[in-house]
């Protein structure tokens, strides 16, 4: 008798409805970050060597990829900033994120669509993702341990969304900061 | 007329060939330069689509959002990316393991190097909600007949997701306690060896039978909840000092023909809301005789709980535990023991303090320093029993550790450490390790 409250429970979570662990679609991401946009466009981004090389410089990081996804937001024409979209590997699964960045190439905000790990999701709360407002690639803050807290029992996820913040903020830096 | 020709072609070739190679040295850089940034971007790309491979998402996010026309507007990350969908079935595997060295600094003869353990994990999903976790274990190096090696299962669980971030456990699975119980790799704790208070307290890496429940409140609340196997007091040997040295891990069952007509529930609250912070607790309690005929310990109850915390700060790692454990209604199984060294105790606890620092770091080398303090008792009390027939309780044994660990990367660490014990001098050591974790 002592379980029923457990069995109970149990029965219930069987029961519910099945929900996917994508949290935020990329275009819910993108209103959140430039709420005030009225038109957001795709500019797919391709990094030429020197590029690469510049940001791995930046970042301290492989560069990784030539292709960007960027998504530009705008008022009436003028640029608001731009959303990277990305994915990195947690512990053992993808974690999907979005990066939005100030003209400027700072951040502005992070955001995460997608997380599949057991532990960690904590990476969601929002205090954790406040730490990336306002830092960029070569403010060297961007990093677990020097500006950036982590989460216990998911460093592994921290660090490698920090790490893949601070290499889209080196590639905005790089190719797309004015 | 033949040789003519030739020597006339020859020499042709010949006058010609500064000409010509001058030509194709500049032509030949010209290649070069364009093979090799064509290679920079091959080896980029291939990068990419390795670590998108390695996740199971091939490639696929960055060929959508190619067919997208920088004209559309409102709908433009619609195309860009919708990875979460594209997740196949993946099994990924990892591993873990450590060698450690410990010298005695009294007993220079009881030194000794142990393969401690190397550990291989399977992890497979089925689906995006469905997964599976196994880890295959063996301490010691060899196991055989004539080998103090291990082999075990510590774990094995199948996990769904259900509607808002639920998730249920079904099968052999840590119990979510402490600050090391879940996260036991060589590389995510300071020291060669693992802490007392976690070993002997708490007995890492424990592991129960049965059906789990997870889920988060907001605002970094998590709680963890289960229904599974316990212990089982019927294992107590009063003649052995094992029950001295980790009262619960005397009596684990460890998945392994485990009793189950008592089982035990586990409740788990963590809180990380602020960055870099962890503060949490977990109770465990179940009875732990499974009504065995002519058992005088039917009614005794393992309870254990614990409080911890973890804050890293920068540079700073400090953490804090404690922990309690009990026994209850041991009286009529202790009087069966007496004249025997080791009864069963009725509580045992243990708190510790560490703070790391990360000192130095240059490239992939991390340098971080330590120290711990531990107070410890696994035989804090025991349950009255007739006057003169009972063993006092032991005093709290306390160890201070000071050392340090070497990342290489993220996934190798080299540990060095010295342990000074209050009591029992002849346990001061000096101990040296490697570990690595995947």
């Amino acid at each position: 008798m002592r379980y029923v409250p457990l069995i109970v429970l149990g029965a219930c979570a069987v029961t519910a409805p099945v929900f996917a662990t994508q949290y935020l679609s990329p275009e819910q991401a993108q209103k959140l970050m430039f709420p005030e946009a009225d038109a957001f466009r795709a500019q797919p981004l391709t990094l030429d060597t020197a590029q690469m090389r510049q940001v791995e410089q930046l970042a301290g990081l492989p560069a990784r990829s030539n292709q960007w996804r960027v998504v530009g937001a705008y008022k009436g024409g003028t640029l608001l900033g731009y959303m990277v979209l990305d994915d990195v590997i947690g512990k053992f699964e993808l974690i999907s994120y979005a990066v939005g960045l100030n003209p400027d190439a700072s951040v502005r905000q992070v955001e995460i669509l997608a997380y599949r790990e057991s532990h960690g999701g904590e990476i969601r709360l929002p205090a954790w993702r406040k730490q990336f407002a306002g830092k960029s690639a070569k403010s060297g803050d961007l990093r677990i341990g020097a500006g950036i807290n982590n989460i216990s029992g998911a460093t592994l996820s921290c660090t490698h969304v920090t790490d893949g913040v601070r290499r889209i903020a080196a590639v905005a830096q790089v190719a797309l900061a004015r | 007329m033949k040789q003519r020709i030739l020597s006339a072609a020859l020499a042709a070739a010949f006058l010609a060939a500064p000409a010509a190679a001058l030509a194709q040295d500049t032509d030949l850089a010209k290649r070069v330069e364009q093979l090799a940034a064509e290679l920079e971007k091959v080896k980029a790309e291939l990068a990419a689509q390795r670590a998108q491979a390695a996740a199971a998402a091939p490639a696929q996010p960055v060929q959508a959002a190619q067919p997208v026309q920088p004209a559309v507007t409102a709908p433009a990350a619609a195309a860009a990316a919708a990875p979460a969908a594209a997740l196949a079935s993946d099994t990924v595997f990892s591993g873990y393991g450590e060698v450690n060295y410990n010298h005695p600094v009294r007993n220079a003869s009881g030194a000794q190097t142990d393969l401690r353990r190397a550990v291989i994990g399977i992890q497979h999903r089925f689906d995006e909600k469905t997964k599976v976790v196994a880890e295959f274990e063996w301490e010691h190096a060899i196991a055989s007949a004539d080998d103090s090696g291990e082999s075990a299962i510590e774990q094995m669980y199948v996990e769904r997701e259900f509607n808002g971030g639920l998730r249920g456990k079904a099968g052999l699975f840590l119990m979510p306690v402490g600050l090391l119980n879940q996260n036991h790799e060589p590389t995510a704790y300071y020291g060669v060896e693992r802490n007392f208070v976690e070993t002997a307290i708490i007995p890492t890496t424990w592991r129960e039978a049965g059906l789990g429940l997870s889920g988060d409140f907001g605002d970094g609340f998590s709680w963890d909840t289960g229904l599974t196997t316990g212990f089982d007091l019927t294992k107590w040997d009063p003649a052995s000092d094992e029950g001295r040295e980790s009262p619960l891990g005397a009596i684990h069952q460890e998945g392994q023909l485990a009793k189950s007509r008592n089982l035990s529930l586990h409740g788990a609250l963590n809180w990380r809301g602020y960055p870099g912070l962890l503060v949490g607790g977990s109770v465990f309690t179940g009875k732990a005789g499974h009504a065995t005929p002519d058992f005088a310990g039917n009614d005794a109850r393992v309870t254990v709980a614990e409080l911890h915390t973890r804050y890293t700060p920068g540079a700073w790692d400090l953490s804090a535990l404690w922990a309690y454990g009990r026994i209850s209604n041991t009286e009529a199984l202790n009087a069966t023991f007496v004249g025997n060294a080791t009864p069963v105790p009725s509580s045992f606890a243990g708190w510790y303090l560490q703070s790391a620092y990360k000192l130095w770091q240059d490239g992939d080398y991390t340098f971080s320093p330590f120290a711990r303090f531990e107070s410890f008792n696994t035989a804090r009390s025991y349950a009255q029993v007739p006057a003169g027939l009972g063993v006092p309780a032991t005093p709290y044994e306390r160890v201070a550790t000071v050392g340090a660990n070497l990342m290489v990367g993220q996934g190798v660490v080299l540990k060095a450490d010295y342990q000074k014990f209050r009591e029992d001098k002849t346990r001061d050591r000096v101990n040296l390790g490697v570990g690595f974790a995947y």
